[in-house]
């Protein structure tokens, strides 16, 4: 009996590890988004910023705002 | 081939043999298709179809039905009913008397299949312009899915099919450029005037206006190559050849000439199986569990909600303008806080709440993610003429979340964040971006004002939030430097929602004032 149990005991984990790294995977791929909106926010934002005037920021900030988003037009 | 056909209210009961495709034609218009078993459920000697929701409230008089094969043209069967009160002829066609039909999604829309020649051009024109702005912002654009099939097909446009489809393989093989570089597309997009709705980091719809006015929109699918695969948005992950990407090829749609991938067959079976040459106007995709998980979690997540907050609406149904009292919340942020400089109301909907605090002279921003609820509060602001501003702002896109507490932290002092049933209404994403923005707006100017549920109740089931223990949201708090200055409980009742039960003494709705410093 004791084979057998054991073989279902390492099956069960087996599984559990797989499901696991599934979750794993899939948490370390939802990265890639993140790191591409804070690429954009550094490249089309902060980089300016340093930049430019105080102005010029809150027109830079204005845009980018609605050029992310805004899927309304109800302003246009 | 099928042998025997009844209609009535419920929908279609069929006989049959095999599992195919079969259009379903009302007086010679095509209104929409099933698969024989695939789609129906078996009923006795009967193979049983439920009339497909979008088509009910049209099903009323007399109709002609017939099964008709989507390959030959041929009728198989056809017969007439009375449905509903039986009075007049039914038809399916939109206020303007334009025949309407389902596409394979069933979704109720004007097919291009009850369109004349002249009808597509503007769309021709549209698919001309996005493919040339695409095309200078530096990818290789072709068309894609339906619009590919048909054109390699047929040389047009698929009868049952209702929108264009665009596409493009990035030269980047990483997940993070090929969204960034999505991201500046749709920027040189836009400034070339075009109105654009992203659904994904590498996928957007681009909307033209047609002749008559009516919007239609373009879906464009980015993609990308990665160790011998073809991953394409949204349903394509295959072992693929650069080469049958790249250089592309030229092909004729309804009279004019596209650009395809170089060689497109290939891309059509990726996209539709081996049987790609045979039409199926009742096609579902087929994508393997490890593809739908790839291009999820590469780059799906930024519309969470959207689809409940539709839902929640219809629920909740129009209300009449006068019925719009603040909600005990704001009345009670407002007592709390006698000087606001600027308040925040993040997740404001309607803008009830907005538009009080507005109304006694405080100067107040709304942000939220849902357009009509949106504009909805935009124009009560303008009409009210109080101080209230109304903006996009979506938790589950970080740039979102970053650019929205930059600019809204420069607003003049103090600054106090109010949000009611967004918590417990978004995910693990936006919950953590709530905290972020709220505390890049409120840090060592003000605080932010915290209503969640503690406990389910048939109203927060029906609203669609879930709960949250007060010391779960704390734990969460403390993590990002922030500290409850306040945590209570309340009862439904005390909240006003209408229909709670006034004996109903356990409080199930918790409120928490939150503070940050640097």
């Amino acid at each position: 009996m004791e084979p057998v149990r054991r073989f279902l005991r390492n099956r069960k984990s087996l599984e559990r590890r797989v499901r696991d790294l599934e979750d794993d995977i899939q948490e370390s791929r939802q990265l890639n988004l993140r790191l591409a909106e804070l690429c954009d926010v550094m490249m089309e934002l902060l980089l300016p910023a340093a930049q430019r005037d105080e102005a010029e920021i809150a027109e830079i900030l204005n845009r980018y705002r609605q050029d992310i988003g805004d899927p309304l037009s109800w302003r246009r | 081939m099928v042998s025997a056909l009844e209609v009535d209210d419920t929908g279609l009961r069929v006989r049959g043999d095999g599992d195919f495709p079969i259009d379903v034609a009302f007086d010679g218009q095509r209104i929409f298709s099933f698969w024989l078993r695939r789609d129906t459920k078996p009923d006795k000697d009967w193979l049983s179809l439920r009339w497909p929701p979008p088509l009910r409230r049209f099903l009323n008089g007399s109709v002609q039905v017939s099964l008709v094969d989507p390959v030959s043209g041929t009728t198989w069967i056809e017969t007439s009913a009375r449905l509903g009160d039986g009075e007049g002829a039914v038809r399916v066609e939109d206020r303007q008397g334009n025949p309407m039909g389902l596409d394979k999604s069933l979704r109720l829309t004007r097919l291009f299949g009850d369109r004349d020649a002249e009808q597509m051009e503007p769309l021709l024109d549209a698919m001309e312009t996005v493919l040339k702005g695409l095309e200078a912002a530096g990818v290789e654009p072709f068309i894609a899915y339906g619009t590919l099939l048909g054109a390699v097909r047929d040389q047009d446009f698929i009868g049952h099919d209702s929108d264009a489809d665009l596409g493009y393989v990035s030269g980047f093989d990483h997940p993070t450029d090929v969204v960034l570089e999505s991201f500046r597309l749709q920027r040189r997009l836009q400034e070339m005037g075009f109105r654009i709705e992203r659904y994904s980091g590498i996928a957007f719809k681009v909307i033209v206006r047609e002749a008559d006015g009516s919007p239609r929109g373009l879906d464009v699918f980015g993609g990308f190559m990665r160790a011998g695969t073809l991953y394409l948005m949204g349903e394509v992950g295959h072992p693929f050849r650069p080469e049958w990407i790249s250089p592309r090829t030229d092909v004729v749609l309804a009279g004019r000439t596209f650009p395809a991938p170089g060689q497109p067959e290939h891309l059509l079976e990726a996209m539709y199986g081996p049987s790609w040459k045979v039409p199926d106007p009742a096609y579902k995709f087929t994508t393997p569990a490890s593809t739908q998980r790839r291009l999820d979690g590469w780059f799906r997540g930024m519309r969470v909600g959207l689809r409940n907050r539709w839902a929640r609406s219809r629920v909740e149904g129009p209300r009449p303008a006068g019925a719009e009292e603040p909600s005990s919340f704001a009345q009670w942020v407002a007592h709390q806080e006698p000087e606001i400089g600027t308040a925040v109301d993040i997740g404001c909907g309607r803008g009830t709440d907005a538009l009080w605090l507005a109304g006694r002279g405080v100067p107040v921003v709304g942000l939220d993610y849902f357009p009509p609820d949106l504009r909805h509060a935009a124009g009560r602001a303008r009409r009210l003429k109080v101080p209230a501003e109304f903006e996009w702002a979506s938790l589950t896109e970080y740039r979102s979340t970053l650019v929205t507490g930059a600019e809204l932290s420069r607003r003049p002092g103090p600054r106090i964040v109010l949000s009611r049933h967004v918590f417990d209404a978004t995910n693990h994403v936006g919950r953590e971006n709530l905290l972020r923005l709220a505390k890049m707006i409120s840090r060592d100017s003000g605080r932010l004002y915290l209503q969640v549920q503690t406990s389910a109740t048939p109203h927060s089931r029906k609203l669609g939030v879930r709960a949250f223990a007060l010391d779960q949201i704390s734990q969460l708090v403390a993590r990002t430097g922030g500290r409850v200055e306040q945590a209570t409980r309340i009862r439904e009742n005390d909240d006003g929602v209408a229909g709670a039960a006034a004996a109903d003494r356990r409080p199930t709705i918790g409120r928490m004032v939150i503070s940050w410093s640097r």
